[in-house]
């Protein structure tokens, strides 16, 4: 019985299970041929023959798909189709479905990049020597940003954030599209010319590379290089990369890193300040020492009487003073205890010329400035500068004193 | 209480910074005549006031630019966001 099994197909079913096969194993594939034969049909629709050399395969394009495609399809173009491969039952033949379609190698907007890159670059455009520091405490950041988009309000947010003594100046801009460029030009411009800022942020969020074409034009990269004031780079994603990133003063990868690389967090600014107020402190403690040693080497040669008893009294004044001094860098240190008014109160009355109010004088040497602060100090100098609490006299050791 | 110049009223952070970085350092090294120590520590008590006036400002001002008069000046508005 050789045939007692044979399956005898109808045409239908037999082109229907091909199709059925082909399109579960090539649901997605992408074919690179020339374009020959493309003819539009009055539904829209397009209908070509990718070729090579040895072969070729029948390509449909629907409508919708056509009206995305951003270039212009021609015959003896070079083309990537990405699409699923199906069986055109009616005439028995296999083709496929183009659901996309560029065109093979670089794209246009690719090229010109690359070839905008490596011309400026050698024009020196991105030379790091010429790139500027950014400011460590910008009190004016502007922003040249599209007003709407999550850009700005990213930036703003981290800015208010991490930096609230900013002032923002927003330079509202379109971000894409023929205007996009000369707005931004005229924007940095104008901030440039009125120094209306102490950085710049550029930028927008992620998109397209025609999207984010607007920052691959060569006025942005050379508007960037002429403004005076530094610009920091943010456009789109981490991955994408543009000619205003290399021509910027500095790139972010996101308009909040940008933000971030700007503002300094507010707290540490604090902190750094308290510590070198501390230091200040710190030094005036120990000039304080230095003129306690000086009364103390006076209250041995004046052994008498009313002038000993007046330096007694600057003695303990000046213990008082050293032991308010190290009870203040002590509340500094515990995390800025008591506020920044009391603090400077009570260091304003720890202020040496408070002494010289109570009678007591700076003795100077007149010709190398320096204190004098012994008998033989006085001699060896001769010619003295005397501070009052009022100002200076000029004073000479008399003849014979030695 | 010392009192600031019309200067130190005017100068911003960076620059607050800057001076009271280099009067710490300077009087650090404790070259200068007590006069000029006095005077710096007032100048450094001053600064850090400044400093500190400038951190505390409570809210970020946002402005925006309406664009630029024929001598460069800007014009701006306050921004009125939050759309």
């Amino acid at each position: 019985m050789p045939f007692a099994e044979e399956r005898i197909y109808s045409v239908t079913d037999i082109v229907g299970e091909v199709r059925r096969l082909m399109e579960k194993g090539y649901a997605s594939v992408a074919v690179t041929g020339e374009i020959s034969n493309l003819r539009r049909a009055s539904s829209g629709h397009l209908y070509f023959t990718l070729k090579d050399e040895a072969a070729q395969l029948s390509v449909v394009c629907f409508r919708s798909t056509a009206a995305r495609a951003a270039l212009e399809l021609a015959d003896g173009l070079q083309v990537v189709a990405r699409g699923r491969l199906t069986v055109y039952e009616a005439q028995g033949r296999f083709q496929m479905v183009a659901e996309a379609l560029e065109e093979a190698g670089l794209g246009a907007l690719e090229r010109r990049f690359r070839e905008l890159v490596s011309r400026l670059a050698a024009e020196g455009l991105f030379e790091e020597a010429a790139k500027r520091a950014l400011p460590r405490y910008p009190s004016r950041v502007a922003v040249v940003t599209s007003p709407t988009g999550a850009a700005v309000r990213d930036i703003i947010s981290t800015l208010r954030r991490r930096w609230p003594c900013a002032e923002i100046l927003l330079a509202p801009v379109p971000v894409q599209g023929a205007a996009a460029a000369p707005a931004i030009v005229a924007a940095l411009e104008a901030l440039s010319v009125a120094r209306a800022a102490d950085v710049v942020i550029l930028g927008r969020g992620g998109g397209s590379i025609e999207d984010l074409w607007a920052f691959n034009e060569e006025t942005v990269a050379r508007a960037i290089r002429r403004c005076t004031i530094p610009v920091v780079s943010a456009v789109g994603h981490e991955t994408d990369v543009t000619i205003a990133d290399f021509a910027a003063d500095r790139r972010a990868a996101t308009p909040t890193a940008a933000a971030e690389l700007v503002a300094p967090l507010c707290g540490e600014v604090e902190r750094a300040v308290a510590a070198l107020e501390g230091r200040l402190q710190g030094r005036m403690a120990s000039a304080l020492a230095l003129w306690r040693a000086r009364l103390e080497r006076l209250l041995e040669s004046y052994a008498l009487g009313e002038v000993r008893a007046r330096i007694e009294r600057g003695l303990q004044r000046l213990d008082h003073a050293a032991e308010r001094l190290s009870r203040e860098v002590a509340a500094m240190v515990r995390a800025r205890a008591g506020t920044l008014e009391a603090r400077l109160a009570a260091l304003a009355a720890l202020d040496p010329r408070a002494i010289l109010e109570r009678g007591y004088a700076i003795c100077a040497d007149r010709t190398t400035g320096r204190l004098v602060r012994s008998r033989a100090e006085a001699l060896a100098a001769g010619r003295l500068r005397v501070t009052f609490r009022d100002g200076d006299v000029p004073a000479r050791v008399e003849e014979g004193s030695a | 209480m010392t009192d600031m110049t019309e200067e130190q009223q005017k100068i911003g952070l960076e620059e607050a910074m800057a001076r009271l970085e280099a009067i710490v350092a300077e009087l650090e090294k404790g070259e200068q005549t007590l006069e000029g120590a006095l005077a710096r520590f007032e100048e450094g008590l001053a600064l850090g006031k400044r400093c500190r006036e400038i951190l505390d400002r409570a809210q970020t001002r946002v402005r925006e630019l309406l664009g630029a008069a024929e001598d460069g000046s800007l014009r701006t508005q306050e921004w009125q966001d939050e759309r």
